[in-house]
């Protein structure tokens, strides 16, 4: 059974945010100019698009909008946080690639805008990928576990 | 209830006109003891049968006929709370103490879905509205579980809305990041979530113990609840309500196909809203 509580960062979640990060590091050291692993792994690709184009709304820390579960003056739901302390490790890769490529729209908003914007024309599907794997590191093991689960 | 729904024939009113006349005191004070008793949840199966719990019975009505079917036998002090139908008609009980069980029409018995529950604490139950395998038990202080295999396996999923959860419900409406709705009665009012268990937030202003809960599953926007015996309506997915008159004291609600919204009430009594938004005795 799954626990699902949220808390502060685990030593597992940092020991998994090292390994994605450093891994690719390791490998560029293998590789010569040019070669395929100069590009950004997907975890550090992901990390400067989502600052690029997510961290305005989201949080640079993913930790989202001030009082994002009530409806702003607006009658819009803020942008919630990407961390451990939200929900989008409830959704399936999938679902998270939809969103951010086709945008979303709460239903009950009080607008008609997408208060997500669609990125499918900014971004390939490979970079919005990436931006999914980095939003992984900001979640704890089970909470990775849990949307490792829903994606399948 | 039983008089609601059996048809009689001419001669069997003239004779209880006449019992009726010469009994009346006796058979006043006989009502109080036997119809008095609320209903406790309603249901329809995919056949269009109206099911009533109310107590510790359970009875099918359809094309005038009544029929009892015997609930699961039970430790002492289970309770018989919740039945819901999932998206492929299979009927279930659920209540502290029991768990949640599903009936096997073609053994006429019914099959306990216990096994990877932590325990039968089961307070409120609910059934995927399109998916026949997803079934959402809440046990209290130890949260929302799922199954997706029908019943077999059960998962922690959330600790659910932070008030207690007295009856839930999963609906098809429209707009889910997922596959839909699932809408909370609890001791503040009705919260909502979409099925992702992304956020439990207020399902509008409506303040109270909500009792009950139901929706229409022809257009899933329309919500109902229950609060200290008055019924509630929403018609935009629990944003704004607005309160329904009925009369008597409603305790279960459900969506019959041919008949619309039909309440049970703390009489013991079925009723139904016809065109007119007046109530009606249910006639099967």
């Amino acid at each position: 059974m799954v626990a699902l509580t949220s808390g502060r960062l685990s030593m597992n979640k940092w020991v998994y945010l090292l390994v994605l990060v450093a891994a690719p590091v390791f490998a560029d050291a293998s590789g010569g100019p040019g070669s395929s692993e100069n590009a950004p792994s997907g975890v550090a690709q992901g990390r400067q698009i989502y600052e690029q184009y997510c961290a305005a709304c989201h949080g640079r820390q993913g930790e989202g909008a001030a009082n994002w579960k009530k409806p702003d003056e607006k009658g819009e739901i803020p942008p919630p946080p990407h961390d451990e302390t939200s929900h989008t490790w409830r959704h399936s890769d999938a679902m998270l690639f939809k969103m951010i490529a086709d945008g979303w729209r709460h239903p009950f908003n009080k607008s008609d805008r997408l208060t997500m914007p669609a990125f499918g024309k900014q971004m390939t599907a490979q970079e919005i990928q990436s931006v999914i794997d980095y939003l992984k590191t900001l979640w704890t093991e089970e909470q990775r576990d849990y949307q490792k689960t829903e994606s399948q | 209830m039983r008089t609601i729904v059996h048809s009689t024939t001419r001669a069997a009113w003239r004779l209880c006109l006449l019992t009726l006349a010469i009994l009346l005191p006796a058979l006043a004070q006989a009502q109080s003891a036997d119809d008095a008793q609320p209903v406790t949840s309603l249901t329809i199966s995919s056949s269009g049968a109206l099911l009533v719990l109310q107590g510790s019975d359970l009875f099918a009505i359809e094309g005038g006929t009544l029929t009892e079917i015997t609930l699961p036998a039970t430790n002492q002090g289970a309770q018989h709370t919740s039945l819901a139908r999932g998206a492929d008609g299979s009927i279930y009980v659920a209540g502290p103490g029991l768990g949640v069980w599903r009936y096997d029409s073609a053994g006429e018995n019914w099959q306990p879905l216990n096994d990877t529950l932590p325990d039968l604490g089961v307070t409120a139950m609910a059934a995927h509205a399109t998916q026949p395998g997803t079934l959402y038990a809440y046990l209290g202080k130890d949260g929302m579980f799922r199954s997706r295999d029908g019943g077999a396996k059960w998962v922690r999923v959330d600790s659910g809305p932070p008030e207690p959860v007295l009856a839930f419900l999963h609906s098809d409406m429209p707009g889910s990041m997922e596959s839909g709705w699932l809408f909370a009665a609890t001791t503040r009012g009705v919260s909502r979530s979409m099925d992702c268990f992304c956020f439990w937030g207020d399902a509008g202003d409506l303040r109270g113990t909500v009792s009950a809960i139901g929706y229409d599953p022809a257009a899933p926007e329309n919500v109902y609840a229950v609060i200290e015996g008055q019924l509630h309506h929403s018609a935009d997915g629990g944003e704004t309500w607005i309160s329904l008159k009925t009369p008597q004291s409603v305790t279960a609600l459900a969506f019959s196909p041919s008949q619309g919204l039909v309440v049970g009430t703390a009489n013991g009594n079925l009723l139904a809203r016809g065109g007119a938004n007046e109530w009606a005795p249910v006639h099967e």
